[in-house]
């Protein structure tokens, strides 16, 4: 007894010197290999995602469903912002553009941002809080009382019943709630065009169409589809692969809120190289 | 199952909503690039395009009618730019109409204005290349500008020291303005025209009367001048010999006649003295 403890002392006494020796390289080492296990791990989630997605039978229901609650749920929240973001927008920018002397371009301004730009990474950014997290929180919930494992030895493919509708339905949801988030930001901006001027909502608009163009709106709604499919992803993957823990929960929740918030600005950038190749 | 239904319901609701804006959206672009009207192409060939781009608007009269299709380049100083124009405003375009690059603004897009030429030529066809003008180049405006501004500094450095040399007193101006004395004696000087231009007045009221008067010598000397013709008629007929007077002065046998008949008159108021002294002598005429 006394050996042992004295082996511990001992033990004890060594740990810190390895710790501090040796504890850099292995963090580094750890947090690599963490790394890039989580992105093998998350390759091959998408290879199962598209190899499930295109293979029967398909869950249209379900889908259907998760697009009732993924989409239309989402709809007051999505339009509250984007209204709002319409309107400060337009509050904001008046100042700038009275210097020039140049405040008939508001309309245009605003419609060209908020179409562009604002409207679809807010929207993203709002439904990857309200989506990414649910998806992440259900499925993480799901795993930890073992419902995952049960459709599993049920003969159910849980992959394709909770992943693929869910990716399905947020790839294919959030470019309608983009655009009607547009539409919303618009009628905010009409109003914050109309708090200091006076501009008919037929001028408003007319103005509007005549400052867009297809490269602003296509590139816009083609990006919307990969910000919905990397948040239904990110959501589905944090869930599905949570530690089974109750913590895990939360914690799968909040790094599908993170990742997938940060994944949007990635593919936001990437959008934006490429339209702009695109368009030479 | 119901609320299944009813969520389809207003999930469809949803979905078709979202497409209505969508292609509302799509609809409203298209049209202002004239993608669901009839249209025409024309081509114009520029030395420099000042910075248009394609998707530009294109006016005649200031009327949004097309965009620019595309901008190439044709050799270093030759650039082709492809319009398309809603056909409706065809009839509207001749043959001579002239294309050249303008600005919505000062910051603003740049817009190709056509203008639409003379009214009795032919209108312009499908493909055509219609005549160009050389736009106004901002840096050339900039340019004129700087000299503009140049000789305004100059100006305005030369006003400088005017306005210090009168702040000082210097040349008449100043001395004007500043010195005292000077200020004095313009004053004065300015009564004094007062007055003079007061007695001035009056002085002109009395040479219009001078004037009459030389008015009326004016008419005398007239009627004078009349007289002396007259008289100057009247001595050249008597130097001629004419009329009674002439006669008289220029008739030599006249003058002897006259002559002889004063020496017999002279005799015979002699003898009629005699011959009244006889008779009072006589016996007749002492009764």
């Amino acid at each position: 007894m006394e050996n042992n403890i004295s082996q511990q002392s001992k033990t004890e006494n060594e740990t810190p010197e390895i710790v501090i020796e040796e504890s850099p390289r292995i963090l580094t080492d750890s947090m690599f290999k963490k790394f890039f296990l989580e992105v093998a791990s998350i390759t091959t989630f998408t290879f199962r995602f598209f190899k499930e997605v295109v293979k029967p039978p398909y869950e249209f229901n379900e889908v259907m469903k998760q697009s009732f609650l993924i989409g239309y749920k989402s709809l007051p929240l999505v339009a509250i912002t984007g209204f709002i973001i319409g309107l400060v927008l337009t509050i904001q920018s008046r100042p700038t553009l009275a210097k020039f002397g140049s405040e008939s371009l508001l309309p245009a301004m605003v419609a060209v941002s908020l179409i562009r730009e604002i409207g679809p990474v807010i929207t993203a950014l709002i439904f990857a809080g309200k989506v990414g997290s649910g998806i992440g929180a259900e499925l993480a919930s799901m795993n930890v009382t073992e419902q995952i494992d049960a459709m599993q030895v049920s003969d159910t493919n849980p992959f394709k019943y909770l992943v693929v509708t869910r990716v399905l339905s947020a790839t294919l949801m959030l470019p309608i709630l983009v655009i009607l988030a547009d539409g919303f930001g618009l009628l905010g901006s009409l109003v914050g065009v109309n708090i200091k001027g006076n501009v008919s909502s037929y001028l408003f608009f007319s103005q509007i169409f005549q400052s867009l163009e297809f490269n602003d709106l296509i590139p816009a709604i083609v990006k919307t589809f990969f910000f919905g499919y990397a948040i239904g992803l990110i959501g589905s993957y944090k869930g599905y692969n949570s530690n089974k823990g109750t913590e895990g929960v939360g914690e799968a929740a909040n790094s599908a809120v993170v990742l997938s918030s940060l994944m949007v600005f990635i593919i936001d950038m990437i959008a934006v190289q490429i339209t702009s190749l695109l368009q030479g | 199952m119901k609320k299944n239904s009813s969520n389809k319901i207003k999930l469809g609701i949803f979905v078709s909503l979202g497409l209505v804006v969508l292609i509302l959206a799509i609809y409203y672009i298209g049209e202002k690039q004239l993608l669901f009207q009839s249209t025409f192409r024309l081509s114009g060939v520029f030395e420099d395009v000042a910075g248009l781009q394609p998707g530009n608007n294109v006016r005649l009269s200031g009327i949004n009618i097309g965009t620019i299709e595309s901008i190439s380049l044709v050799s270093d100083t030759t650039v082709r730019v492809d319009i398309v124009i809603d056909e409706s405003s065809r009839k509207f375009i001749k043959k001579d109409a002239i294309a050249t690059i303008g600005s919505e603004g000062l910051i603003g897009n740049k817009v190709l204005v056509i203008n639409p030429g003379t009214g009795g030529k032919k209108s312009i066809e499908n493909n055509d290349v219609i005549q160009t003008a050389q736009p106004i180049d901002v840096d050339d405006i900039m340019i004129s500008l700087k000299t503009t501004i140049d000789n305004t500094a100059i100006i305005t450095g030369d006003l400088a020291k005017i306005s210090t040399n009168i702040e000082s007193g210097k040349g008449t101006i100043g001395r004007l303005m500043m010195d005292q004395t000077w200020r004095e004696n313009i004053q004065s000087t300015i009564v004094n025209l007062k007055d003079g231009s007061e007695k001035f007045v009056v002085f002109m009221d009395k040479s219009q009367q001078i004037d009459n008067i030389l008015l009326s010598i004016n008419s005398n000397i007239d009627s004078t001048s009349a007289v002396i013709q007259d008289l100057s008629k009247i001595a050249s007929k008597i130097q001629s010999g004419e009329g009674v007077v002439g006669k008289l002065l220029m008739d030599q046998s006249m003058g002897q006649n006259l002559d002889s008949t004063l020496i017999n008159l002279k005799k015979g108021l002699a003898e009629f003295e005699i011959f009244m002294k006889m008779a009072q002598e006589s016996w007749l005429l002492s009764f």
